[in-house]
């Protein structure tokens, strides 16, 4: 890299985009006075009818980020920052200043959540049709219509409507369950829905049926969908943009194909190589050496500098913004165009002409 | 175990970490762990703190008594109904018969606590050792010990204490307690048996057995240390359904008044219409507050001695909760992200 | 491999497998309700009729849904387990006659107990809370050698927790478990099951728990210490991709359970480039790739999202109901493990002569 070049890198702004349905500006939680950050300054937008995947390991805030969308974070945390949501009529939302009756009507009929675990998220004394009957009375909505609705979306998700609104949570199986889970989510239709690992404690073959449905959901609702997942290759499926995350902050979002084939993050392309997959070659497979910082001990600087092998000193002194590389893809990498040449991928992306033709010309 | 007993491995690894240990290094650990550990958290919390100072004062009551470094009550030793701290040589007032108060509250203290400490003792060590064999064995030996425990469940068990009582009028403390707790442990057994079936479920129950880890070992040391916290919060309620128990006794007059206790104090003093008259009323309210007193020190021990057995508690308090892990059980930072 | 080895082998056979199981059946049953007294009791068939030999210092993965009965077929596999029907057998000795000191006992059920150790999926649970960790690691060592004293155990505690990357070794043996994190607890878990020396050692999903970054890392952990402990290993996964890569690094085969039955059976590199059994093939769709993202999520190779209730399995092949291939033959009878060179498949379609292929497909 030549002084020239470096001094021509462009800034990027990941909160540009054209038709925003939530517009998410310097968003931080933090547990201790402002002390030490479990979600760092972190600015995105998400486009209306798109499917964004975050994808980060557990500690690295990305549960936070899901919170933070429906202002959910749990006490003693403080959220700050801007949050606003769009909604289809064009008026703009604060979600930060929601009186707590108007947040109550705005998540589930607007933006909804799926967490992981489906199980500890119903009442197990109640039947699934209970679950959605007093949704459906809590928010007012007309309940029969309501319950029509909801057949439609079992059946949508492949379920026996019958059988499943009249069972018992325990009664059914995991990916059961996380599917009912799903329609329940739905069926105030909201225009956004956030999901935590909803795949996580399932079998293969129920995740993958799972993002299945889920690409027929969301063409068929007009969804807005953020899946948030420490499973790299699982969202790959889904997404249209992808963001990754690393000790609270966001630092890498590129469109699916471009973060998978050509992505400008050491630690993504490192993650990349240690994710085991059918094709790679097995030598070429690594683990990622230490370990993300808890809380209180996040280096100054860019936050994965310790672990990087591409770190200099400006790494550890500066903290990365985001810079543009290109077709609306950011990395907060000073080194990221270092990061393509030297850090080989182990597989190929083969979908993609283009992008297979950057990833031959890097390597 | 392979055929041939020849240790293919090399265990020496030629590191640095090689732990000699003397004795006197092993006796200071263990000193470390078992005593100074728990004391220093049982300490740290305020109940424990109270409960722990409580308790040692009624100790010292019956220390003194026994030395005894307080005159015996007698009648007549002092002049009547006298009024609680009117004369400080009598402290607490005296008796319609001019008995000292205090040398009678004083000199039932070690009494009681034998008796309770006896009854306590009892009553948890047979249900720890039924419902945890019940619990942990299942099948034949469960059924058996659990009908054995219902049988003794379903005898009422204050008519039985009485019966026994007026039958064999037993003097020494200890027995007494015994008599007194004599069917407690049935209930205690039957729930410690239903957290035993919780913990036998959990995956380093069944990584012991799979290691060949005898059952009496299981139950030592995978087992019971998980139920402690539950144990010494029945231990005390053991304690203080014997101290309660007797003084209801005495005071109805089914157990033999040759024995110090409270509960004779108070029989001797509502006989006399103390509950009346307020000239009398010291002599109701001495042991009363004695009773409360002794109950309260051993409730606030019980709850802040669970504590002591939280390992999570006790590495933070020691200050070595340093971890690799981002846990702190009390932040749920780690559980959301 | 599925033709059983039914001869009683002896001790100093060296052609005895360490393990060997015969036409093992694990039949569960539901508890009844008291208004269903009158009623069969529901079986669940977790297990039905597998024959499987582990040798010495092998590698064999178990893949499949949840359900398909492969924690219990390793558990049973172990001894953890009492089968319902057929045998297991440890280098020749049937495991639970020696149990019950039935006839002629020639391995003891101590010895074998002691061969034959686990490791569980979820680390958390799976060491004592109550424990330091160094007391923790000192039970196997006192199981296998009673008569090691405190300074010699302490030190080959310390000196296998930093073969496993724990170091400064003295400062992790005097923690709790909660205060390591999930990949720590897991390492010390493989490290007890190490120190009692087994012959054979049942990872049970042990590193789905994991982060994903972390399970190639603790992967490579087994293999490299099965070579220096001689150990076999049976991996239990739900991840084809986690399956390969053990199975491939560890020279092992992969088998495919479904509904309690192995599917297929062979290497790795046999399963995934030449896969025999359609239920494989849905395995093999439902592995993310990342090279193969495009297409986005494409429809499930198979009929039906949900696997058919355990207690009442379908006739003849067990996935014929939601096969794609599936025709009435399907229905009527079920298909054995057949084929040569290490690679077995129950499935009709490699059989070219088979009634199969005149039987008209099914439709529903």
């Amino acid at each position: 890299m030549t002084p020239e070049t470096t001094s021509q890198q462009r800034h990027g702004d990941p909160t540009a985009a054209t038709d925003p349905i939530i517009e998410m500006r310097n968003a931080k939680v933090t547990y201790d006075d402002g002390e030490t950050f479990v979600l760092d300054d972190v600015s995105m937008a998400i486009e209306r009818n798109e499917v964004v995947g975050v994808v980060g390991e557990s500690g690295s805030g990305k549960s936070m980020l899901a919170s933070a969308m429906l202002d959910a974070i749990p006490d003693p945390g403080l959220l700050s920052g801007e949050i606003l949501y769009h909604k289809a009529d064009g008026t703009t939302i604060d979600i930060l200043e929601l009186s707590q009756e108007e947040l109550r009507q705005f998540r589930w009929e607007e933006v909804a959540m799926v967490f992981q675990g489906a199980m500890s998220s119903f009442n197990p004394t109640m039947k699934v049709g209970g679950h959605f009957r007093e949704t459906l009375k809590a928010h007012d909505a007309h309940v029969s219509e309501g319950m029509e609705f909801a057949r439609e979306l079992l059946s949508d998700l492949y379920l026996d409507p019958d059988r499943i609104l009249d069972s018992y949570p325990h009664e059914l199986s995991g990916g059961m369950q996380q599917r009912a889970l799903i329609a329940l989510s739905l069926v105030l239709e909201p225009n956004v829905l956030v999901m935590d690992e909803p795949t996580a404690a399932l079998d293969l073959l129920m995740q993958r049926s799972i993002l299945m449905l889920l690409q027929e959901l969301q063409e068929k609702y007009d969804l807005t969908m953020v899946f948030i997942t420490h499973d790299l290759p699982l969202v790959a499926a889904l997404a249209d943009r992808m963001a990754v995350m690393y000790a609270f902050n966001l630092i890498e979002v590129a469109p699916r194909d471009q973060l998978i084939g050509n992505s400008g993050h050491p630690y993504t392309r490192a993650l990349l190589n240690s994710t085991p997959n059918l094709d790679a070659p097995l030598e070429e497979m690594h683990s990622i050496e230490g370990q993300s910082p808890a809380p209180i001990n996040v280096p100054s600087g860019c936050s994965y500098a310790p672990r990087c092998p591409l770190a200099t000193e400006e790494c550890r002194t500066d903290d990365p913004p985001f810079y543009d590389t290109g077709s609306e893809h950011f990395s907060a990498c000073h080194h990221w165009e270092t990061a393509r040449e030297e850090i080989t991928l182990n597989f190929e992306a083969i979908d993609d002409e283009s992008t297979a033709a950057k990833t031959e010309d890097a390597s | 175990m392979k055929p041939t007993e020849s240790e293919s491995v090399d265990w020496r690894s030629g590191s640095t970490e090689a732990p000699d240990l003397t004795t006197r290094e092993r006796l200071r650990e263990i000193y470390d762990e078992q005593i100074r550990t728990p004391l220093f958290v049982a300490w740290a919390d305020w109940r424990t703190r109270f409960g722990f100072l409580i308790l040692a004062g009624y100790l010292l009551m019956a220390i003194v008594a026994v030395l005894g470094l307080w005159r015996d009550p007698s009648t007549n030793q002092a002049p009547r109904y006298l009024m609680a701290f009117e004369n400080m040589q009598y402290p607490l007032g005296t008796t319609a018969s001019g008995v000292d108060l205090a040398a009678l509250i004083i000199h039932s203290t070690p009494d009681i606590l034998l008796m309770i400490t006896a009854g306590a003792v009892w009553a948890t060590v047979v249900a720890v050792g039924i419902g945890t064999v019940a619990g942990y064995k299942g099948g034949r030996v469960d059924d058996v010990l659990m009908s054995f425990s219902d049988f003794v469940m379903a005898i009422p068990g204050l008519p039985l204490v009485i019966i026994l009582a007026v039958t064999f009028s037993p003097e020494n403390p200890i027995l007494l307690g015994i008599v007194i707790n004599i069917s407690y442990w049935a209930g205690l057994g039957r729930s410690l048996r239903s957290q035993v079936l919780t913990i036998r479920e959990n995956d380093y129950v069944e990584a012991s057995r799979t290691m060949g880890v005898s059952t009496p070992k299981i139950i030592q040391k995978d087992v019971i240390p998980n139920l402690m916290p539950y144990i010494t919060v029945n231990f005390v309620f053991a304690a203080r359904y014997v101290m309660f128990a007797s003084v209801g006794l005495y005071f109805l007059g089914v157990l033999p008044y040759s024995t110090q206790n409270w509960g004779v104090t108070l029989n001797f003093a509502y006989n006399s219409g103390a509950l009346f008259s307020w000239s009398a009323a010291h002599w109701l309210l001495a042991p009363m507050v004695a009773i409360m007193g002794l109950s309260l020190g051993l409730i606030l021990l019980g709850q802040g001695l669970d504590r002591v057995f939280n390992p999570r508690v006790r590495t933070r308090m020691t200050g070595k909760s340093e971890s690799t892990a981002d846990t702190d059980d009390e932040d749920t930072v780690t559980e959301v992200l | 491999m599925s033709q059983p080895n039914l001869a009683a082998a002896t001790r100093d056979d060296a052609d005895t497998p360490l393990l060997s199981l015969d036409d093992v059946e694990v039949h569960f049953e539901k508890d009844q309700g008291l208004l269903d007294f009158f009623d069969e009791p529901e079986t669940v068939q977790a297990v039905d009729g597998i024959s499987l030999d582990i040798e010495e210092n092998d590698v064999l993965v178990l893949v499949g849904e949840s359900g398909c009965g492969k924690s219990t077929l390793g558990k049973t596999a172990i001894g953890l387990q009492r089968p319902t029907g057929g045998a297991v057998r440890y280098r020749g000795q049937d495991v639970w006659a020696a149990n019950d000191k039935r006839g002629d006992v020639e391995i003891p059920f101590s010895e074998i107990r002691s061969s034959l150790q686990i490791i569980h999926q979820d680390p958390g649970s799976s060491l004592n809370p109550n424990q330091k960790i160094v007391d923790i690691l000192a039970t196997p060592i006192k199981q296998t050698h009673p008569n090691v004293g405190l300074s010699e155990r302490r030190e080959r505690i310390y000196s296998l927790l930093e073969r496993v990357g724990m170091n400064p070794a003295a400062d992790f043996a005097d923690r709790y478990p909660h205060q390591l994190s999930g990949g720590e607890q897991q390492r010390v878990a493989l490290s007890r099951a190490l120190l009692m020396n087994p012959d054979l050692i049942l990872a049970d999903e042990a590193i789905s728990a994991l982060d994903v970054s972390l399970r190639v890392e603790m992967m490579d952990l087994m293999l490299d210490l099965q070579e220096e402990f001689d150990t076999s290993f049976v991996f239990i996964s739900h991840d084809l991709s986690n399956a390969r890569y053990f199975a491939e690094h560890g020279d092992g085969r992969i088998a495919v359970m479904y509904l309690g039955e192995i599917v297929e059976i062979g290497t790795a590199e046999q399963l995934i480039e030449d896969p025999g059994h359609p239920y494989t093939k849905v395995l093999r769709w439902a592995t993310p790739d990342l090279g193969l993202h495009a297409g986005s999520a494409s429809k499930p190779p198979m009929r039906k999202i949900d696997i058919p209730d355990p207690v009442n399995p379908p006739s003849g092949c067990r996935f014929h109901t939601r096969c794609p291939e599936a025709r009435e033959a399907c229905r009527e009878s079920c298909p054995e493990l057949t084929g040569g060179d290490e690679h077995h498949t129950a499935c009709f379609r490699t059989q070219p002569d088979h009634e199969y292929w005149d039987s008209p497909p099914l439709d529903d």
